[in-house]
């Protein structure tokens, strides 16, 4: 049997009893400890909103992963890439645009940013070491910042593209009162799929996404193939930038687009540890249980700390994951060559 | 014509170690360092002191701390903050439970402290490197911010979340922490520690362990070929990093601002330490507090200059265009010169070597 | 060309008292060493004697850097055991293989590159530094005794190996060439008693390969030091080798003498019968 398949089969038996196996560890903590709550339907339910949640954090890994796969630069900024398309987006509406109208301009100043990103930043460091470049993208995180902000100010605004935030009771048989569950998280969970779907599609079978591939592997060798590395650098910022769009316009209609969306985005960092840095699959799974567990640690373990440990729960994970694991979870091993 | 080696030979290795060897350079640092103890503190007032010479040396501390680390054994960062609140609390708590305890024996005391917590935090950089590393150091930043906000013991249980610095003394009279001490005083001890911290980083850098750190950072395989055992360099190098960037911290507390809460190091400051070693250059001591000046004073000249143009401006688009500008400055230095002004210096003085008879 | 300069220099060499070949320094029983499914190395033994040069050939792909990478300590063979110093080898790790006094060069340079000449070369003594990181945060008193005595050494290196005139230099912005001689220079700065050197006049032209042999051998002469080369240059392999060992596909063909490896059936069908 196929190795790949067979692991694939062992985690999906494996996932659910690993996850019975949390919730019973939790009730027997709950049972020992009078701070901590447990019941099974609202750990559930806690768990589904953690996996929503996740899906928000593995949109913004997503675009992490195009470009450190297309030019092995760890791009520091594509969360302040989300802030600055949100920023932009509300700023459009509010000048009178349609929200479908204000998508199509918003995507097309992500490309021009990612055009201007290439000529300035990218051209001339090529073939710098890639310590330098992310720096490069602190920068470029500083500068976005500041840019979005000073455009369109730094007030919380609101991002509403009429998705229904009514809330689902679904399973009212089988735990009492039922699960609760947001309709827009589901409906932000089910772009994503597209979203990646499309991606995956995308590098596996066009000519672009093979020209990536290989530009990933060695900027020298792609250029002297004939690959054109700045336009597929140009590209692949694009699809960055459009990425990050839609990841912001999800996050910023469901929380608001203000400042702290830059730092959230930075959880989508342990997300790439978890899944490797190459991995689309390995970005969403990574997002999966950093939400789910990130959530699902503050409501049940949260108490015995003090409360708030969200703030470090997904890094502490990913450090963890790191010891066993450094390539992640379906990244690709490194045999270094001497 | 002034700076010229010629004819300055060196009959000794000993000589040829000297950290200033040629004899223009050791005038001209004697030159800074009468200016920097005697015409600062007379002609400064007192708003320069607190506002430019006091945050840029403790800064210069942070930097040359992080420095060490990522400029000279090539291990990227992002946790100097999380690193300097451990020194801020530290140090509190000590000199709060131990009174009697010379302050200066406390910073250095909870300047250990934070090296064994940097050691602690340096441990995955056995299996990891480069921007893997770097995500796990988020992991210390917001880990102990976390921690020293969420337990009010590290407060002593203040309900505000703030320290404030208890009145100690450097010798007996002689105020360096709390209202009754005095800019200058705070200055010239900064200064003389400061510089000292100075010498021991110039010191280790220049020895066997800085050579280890280089190795490490140049190309680890050589490294581990010659004998190198490269936790061991490593976990050096977070050490003595953590050491000084802890001791940066208690002074940020104590000295400069004299009340600080967890915030106050939260990733921004990371970030800003970060951005000061990049423009000062990464792997120079000189380049340390070049850099830091540079990040203490393009706020406070940004911000007078957006004022003079327009005294209506707001603080918030002051600050966003603040950003903006340190954004852009990074990439500028990062294409420009990727080593910094301390690089930009050296050329200017091998010029200046030949001036004016370039061939 | 090159040749008849080598042979002049083994000539002179030979000419010398002769050295004494010693007893086994390190021995290799039965290495195999896979990677994946890939068999690099299989079942390979072979005997490094004290004060020898052994030259370790083979097409690419046979499995050299790999056999030197096993005695470094880089790789772990799946089977077989090295004997070193009369003693077997566990666990071994690079730097503890530096420890016991094995030192080494790459195929492709790999020095400090943001460090000068001296930097490098200082570095290579890292291991025979004893003073302690106060002593070196002080710096002035032991540790300033004990930098100036290794300057000593690492001085007379420079001056063996006559690279005076770039001491200072970045060793980024030095000729292949000189790279390559400074590596060396490193190496000898660890005092080893088995060098490794991995194609040490790899894209070299005639004349830095006819010095580069006549370091190697005043380094064998000189100092005794054992040494086991990768080298693809035949005329240079056959004069300057006591003995050669010959690698194809992973397996051993041939050990011996140049002269009874010349001779050797296989070899010539494998690899020197290609040009008939």
């Amino acid at each position: 049997m196929n190795p790949t398949a067979l692991r694939f089969g062992i985690w999906i038996v494996a996932t659910p009893l690993l996850i019975a196996a949390l919730g019973l560890g939790f009730q027997g903590l709950a049972a020992v400890d009078s701070s901590l709550f447990f019941a099974w339907g609202y750990f559930i339910e806690v768990l589904i909103a953690g996996l929503l949640q996740g899906v928000m954090y593995s949109l913004v890994a997503l675009g992490f992963v195009l470009i450190f796969k297309a030019s092995g630069i760890f791009n520091f900024a594509q969360g302040s890439m989300v802030l600055f398309a949100a920023l932009t987006m509300v700023g459009f509406i509010e000048m009178g645009l349609h929200w479908t109208l204000a998508f199509i301009v918003t995507a097309g100043v992500m490309v021009l940013l990612a055009l201007v990103i290439e000529r300035v930043v990218l051209r001339p460091l090529v073939n710098q070491p890639h310590i330098i470049l992310f720096m490069a993208t602190i920068g470029i995180f500083y500068f976005l910042d500041g840019f979005g902000q000073t455009l369109w100010g730094s007030d919380v605004k609101v991002l509403d593209i009429g998705i229904s935030k009514a809330p689902i009771i679904i399973a009212e048989g089988i735990f009492e009162n039922g699960l609760l569950i947001n309709s827009f998280d589901l409906v932000a969970a089910l772009v994503g799929a597209v979203l990646v779907a499309v991606l995956a599609i995308f590098f596996q079978y066009t000519r672009v996404g093979r020209a990536l591939r290989a530009v990933a592997d060695d900027h020298q060798a792609a250029l002297s193939v004939g690959i054109p590395l700045k336009t597929i650098w140009a590209i692949v910022w694009s699809v960055a930038g459009i990425v990050a769009l839609v990841a912001g316009i999800m996050w910023g209609s469901k929380a608001g687009v203000q400042f702290s969306l830059a730092l959230i985005a930075l959880k989508a960092l342990p997300v790439l540890i978890l899944g490797g840095f190459t991995s689309i699959p390995g970005a969403i799974i990574g997002g999966l249980i950093i939400g789910a567990g990130e959530q699902v640690a503050e409501v049940f373990l949260g108490p015995l700390f003090g409360g708030a440990i969200q703030d470090w729960f997904a890094y502490m994970l990913a450090l963890v994951f790191l010891l066993f694991r450094p390539q992640g979870l379906f990244g690709e091993k490194i045999i270094e060559r001497i | 014509m002034l700076y010229r080696e010629a004819g300055q030979f060196k009959t000794s290795y000993g000589a040829d170690q000297a950290i200033f060897p040629i004899r223009q350079d050791q005038i001209a640092i004697a030159l800074m360092a009468a200016l920097a103890v005697l015409a600062v503190p007379a002609l400064a007032s007192e708003y320069f002191l607190e506002t430019i010479f006091v945050p840029f040396l403790v800064f210069a501390m942070a930097a040359l701390g992080l420095n060490i680390l990522t400029g000279y054994c090539g291990q990227l960062s992002l946790g100097t903050g999380g690193f300097m609140a451990c020194g801020a609390f530290f140090s509190y708590k000590l000199t709060v439970a131990f009174p009697e305890l010379h302050i200066v024996l406390v910073f250095l005391l909870a300047g250990f402290g934070t090296a064994g917590v940097g050691v602690l935090f340096g441990l995955p950089s056995l299996r990891i490197k480069g921007f893997y590393l770097a995500v796990a150091t988020l992991a210390a930043q917001f880990f102990l911010v976390w921690m020293f906000n969420k337990f009010d013991w590290w407060t002593n249980y203040s309900s505000s979340g703030v320290i404030s610095a208890p009145p100690r003394e450097l010798f007996p009279g002689i105020f360096i922490t709390g209202t009754q001490a005095d800019p200058v005083t705070k200055y010239l001890f900064l200064l003389g520690f400061v510089a000292l911290l100075a010498l021991v980083a110039k010191n280790l850098v220049r020895s066997r362990i800085g050579r280890t750190w280089m190795a490490i950072r140049d190309m680890d395989i050589a490294a581990e070929i010659i004998g190198i055992r490269p936790l061991w360099a490593k976990l050096s190098a977070f050490a003595v990093s953590s050491f000084y960037i802890g001791i940066s911290g208690a002074l940020w507390a104590f000295v400069y601002t004299g009340s600080v809460e967890a915030l106050a190091f939260e990733i921004n400051r990371s970030f800003q330490v970060l951005f000061m070693i990049i423009i000062g250059g990464l792997g120079s001591i000189l380049g340390s507090f070049l850099g830091a000046a540079f990040i203490v004073l393009l706020p406070i000249l940004l911000n007078n200059g957006m004022l003079a143009v327009d005294p209506t401006i707001s603080t918030a688009l002051v600050s966003h265009i603040e950003f903006m500008i340190f954004g852009a400055l990074i990439i500028f230095f990062l294409i420009v010169e990727p080593h910094g002004l301390a690089r930009l210096w050296q050329i200017a003085k091998e010029k200046l070597r030949l001036w004016p008879f370039p061939y | 060309m090159v040749e008849t300069l080598a042979s002049e220099g083994v000539a002179e060499h030979q000419s010398a008292p002769r050295k004494k070949i010693g007893e086994t320094l390190l021995r290799a029983d039965n290495i195999t060493l896979a990677f994946g499914g890939v068999k690099a190395l299989t079942d390979i033994s072979f005997e490094v004697r004290e004060h020898e040069i052994l030259a370790i050939i083979g097409p690419n792909g046979a499995g050299k850097t790999s056999m030197l990478n096993v005695i470094n300590g880089f790789y772990h063979p799946q089977q077989g055991r090295i004997m070193y110093l009369g003693a077997e080898r566990r666990a071994m790790r690079p730097h503890l293989a530096a420890r016991q006094g094995i030192a080494r060069t790459f195929q492709n340079v790999a020095l400090f590159k943001g460090m000068s000449t001296l930097d490098n070369i200082m570095t290579g003594r890292v291991l025979k530094m004893k003073s302690n990181i106060f002593q070196q945060a002080i710096f002035w008193g032991a540790n300033q005794r004990e930098e100036i005595a290794h300057r000593e050494v690492v001085e007379k290196i420079i001056d063996f190996l006559e690279i005076e005139a770039i001491r200072k230099t970045p060793v980024g912005r030095l000729p292949y060439g000189l790279q390559k001689r400074v590596e060396l220079a490193r190496a000898l700065a660890m005092e080893p008693k088995l060098l490794l050197l991995d194609e040490p006049m790899a894209g070299m032209n005639v004349e830095e390969k006819e010095d580069m042999c006549r370091f190697i051998l005043d380094v064998n002469d000189e100092f005794g030091t054992t040494i086991a080369l990768i080298e693809h240059d035949m005329g240079v392999v056959m004069d300057i080798s006591d003995r050669v060992v010959v690698l194809d596909y992973g397996r051993k063909l041939a050990d011996g003498t140049p002269d009874e490896v010349r001779a050797n059936q296989d070899v010539i069908d494998a690899y020197l019968g290609v040009s008939h």
